[in-house]
């Protein structure tokens, strides 16, 4: 059977063209998808059945046995930490919220190791965005900075912007410029117009200085800045400010790099002085599929996009002290949650050896590096493949994923709605 | 010095050799009709397939222009080498040199050209962008070149399991388009030029 507009349910760029042929419950082949696409959907790592760590061995457990183990052990902690969520629908997010609210617990999300310096950049200066599909219909200035997208996020140079065309851009890659801004040559700096190398931790120095120059203050700007010649720099600004629309991307380069939140805030507030001269937008790439949506759903609930602590009764956010990797550290943390995430291939060590060493329960179809730190795993649907729920694209545009078949998996919403009214029961 | 002087005015004192080179007279230089000059244009339409510039050995002698009459072949002397491959690959009969046109007239050869597209399926990362970028592509589906959505499987490039794939060979024009934007460098398209007698069809 084939089935058409399917939505990949892999990274962030949620493309919704493509096209899957099934056979009972096995994927037969995918159409329009890249690798990554691909490999999710043909991928079969799944984990048969929940599992409990006793002793050294696992053994074979019911979900019955599973879920109220898993309620057992959020009830009897006094700090415990729902993690993850990037992998699922929104309203299993949802329920994690509330079951974080009544459990008093921490609720982090993926973007804690991830964009969380970039929200916090926008809580500062906001986010001068737009959805892909104004990029795609008007950008002629492309820049993604601290960014691999051909490697990440394969499809969105053919479908959003560099090679796609829009309405207002007839002759797609002939028409639009691309600015690649890395520490090294990659795949995505191959079809550059303009690589710039920056020396590592250097962006916030370049960034400034593309902002003299834009200012008119550039005759100050010195003969290298970060490794980038002053005459590049003239030469990328120029670019910049002769587009009739320009998009910056940005990626963990910039995020997680030194400076953190305030090279987010320096490339919004470039983004700002272009917009003096032109039309220029700002956004993440978001990597991990529903991030965005995780980020949502936190945000109107409780006020806060990730790293919610709910233990003095409100939600509470304070990035450094209440986001996952802090806590870990710290060891506070005695019991985990994680779903649809994999902070044990993610996490620094120390924060993976303190999950290894508390209660933690993983729900997650596949067996990943998590579940080599968890007490105890459940195996549901994936969402996109035999679950079907609503995701947000990177740009916060909702899409509903498609079930492509049924398979004898629960979806998270079912595992976590079991959990949540045991936690119900038990808090009165 | 002096020596050499004398010697040099009495050669060419004579008035022998004089009369010789002032009053000889050579037969008129005569372009012959087998001359292979410069590529001329012979007023037939050109179509753009740029079979000229791929065959043309020598780099800068020859480009295809938009005219307000249409595409336009144009030779840069200078650069020409006058072999004559160009009139040759042209499918149209554009250019003309010598007797270029009249011998492939009358031998029934033709210099055809045909291509070849190579995926390193394991350099290739399934972005698409070559399927996109493809002109060909771009005529057949208006959706693949719009977001990279194939709606059919009459083109020539498509994303089929994670790889680009290669479905219609003969629809491809050698433009390079796809190899020049694969960032994986896992596409490389092959111009295959080869002199044949008696072509069954005229491409």
């Amino acid at each position: 059977m084939r089935i058409e507009d399917v939505v990949c349910p892999f990274c962030g760029c949620l493309c919704d063209d493509l096209v899957v042929s099934v056979e009972g419950t096995k994927v037969l082949s995918v159409e329009n998808g890249c690798t990554l696409a691909t490999e999710k959907f043909t991928g079969d790592h799944r984990l048969a059945h929940p599992i409990r760590r006793t002793g050294g061995a696992w053994e074979k457990t019911t979900y019955d046995d599973a879920i109220r183990e898993t309620a057992e052990i959020l009830l009897d902690a006094e700090r415990p930490l729902l993690y993850g969520w990037s992998g699922t629908f929104v309203e299993a997010q949802t329920l994690g919220v509330h079951m974080a609210e009544l459990l008093g617990a921490v609720i982090d999300n993926t973007s804690t190791v991830c964009h969380g310096p970039s929200i916090m950049a926008i809580q500062e200066v906001g986010h001068p965005g737009c959805t892909l599909g104004q990029v795609k219909n008007r950008a002629d200035v492309i820049v993604y900075w601290g960014a691999n997208p051909i490697e990440a996020h394969p499809r969105h140079m053919s479908r959003y912007t560099t090679f796609t065309d829009g309405f207002f851009v007839k002759s797609a890659f002939r028409e639009r410029k691309v600015i690649v801004v890395d520490i090294r040559e990659t795949d995505s700096s191959e079809i550059a117009d303009e690589f710039v190398k920056v020396t590592p931790g250097g962006d916030y120095a370049v960034l400034t200085a593309l902002r003299m120059i834009v200012r008119g203050k550039g005759d100050l700007v010195p003969a290298t800045v970060s490794g980038v010649t002053r005459e590049q720099l003239f030469r990328v600004a120029e670019i910049c400010l002769s587009a009739r629309f320009g998009a910056i991307f940005f990626g963990l380069g910039l995020t997680m790099s030194r400076g953190k939140s305030k090279n987010i805030r320096n490339a919004i507030e470039l983004t700002e002085e272009l917009n003096r001269h032109t039309k220029f937008t700002i956004s993440p790439m978001r990597g991990h599929w529903n991030v965005y949506g995780s980020n949502e759903v936190f945000t109107w609930i409780t006020g806060y996009p990730y790293a919610v602590d709910f233990s003095r009764g409100i939600a509470f956010y304070n990035p450094g002290e209440t986001t996952s990797v802090d806590l870990l550290r710290r060891k506070e943390c005695d019991a985990c949650l994680v779903v649809a995430s994999d902070p044990g291939a993610h996490f620094p060590r120390a924060c993976a050896e303190h999950l290894a060493s508390i209660p933690t329960v993983q729900i997650d179809p596949h067996v990943n590096a998590t579940t080599h730190l968890s007490r105890i795993q459940i195996p549901v649907a994936v969402t996109g493949i035999d679950a079907e729920g609503t995701a947000y694209r990177m740009d916060g545009v909702p899409i509903r994923t498609r079930k492509l078949f049924s398979t004898g998996y629960p979806d998270d919403v079912a595992v976590l709605g079991r959990v949540y009214s045991l936690v119900k029961e038990a808090k009165g | 010095m002096a020596i050499s002087l004398v010697a040099y005015i009495r050669e060419f004192a004579r008035w022998e050799w004089a009369r010789k080179f002032l009053a000889a007279r050579t037969a008129p230089l005569v372009i012959p009709p087998y001359f292979r000059n410069y590529p001329e244009l012979t007023g037939k339409t050109c179509t753009h397939h740029l079979f000229c510039m791929m065959a043309c050995p020598a780099p800068g002698a020859i480009d295809v222009i938009r005219t307000p009459e249409g595409w336009q072949p144009r030779i840069h002397i200078g650069h020409c080498i006058r072999c004559g491959l160009c009139v040759e690959a042209c499918p149209n009969g554009v250019l003309s040199s010598g007797r270029i046109l009249e011998s492939m007239f009358r031998d029934n050869t033709r210099l055809s050209f045909s291509f070849k597209i190579d995926v390193d399926l394991d350099k290739c990362m399934g972005c698409g962008n070559c399927a996109v970028a493809c002109p060909v592509n771009k005529l057949i589906d208006a959706q693949m070149s719009h977001g990279g959505r194939a709606s059919t499987d009459d083109l020539l490039l498509k994303l089929s399991d994670g790889k680009c794939r290669v479905l219609h060979v003969e629809k491809c024009t050698g433009c390079k388009t796809c190899e020049h934007h694969c960032p994986n460098e896992a596409i490389s398209v092959a111009r295959l030029l080869e002199a044949v007698h008696a072509p069954e069809e005229v491409p």
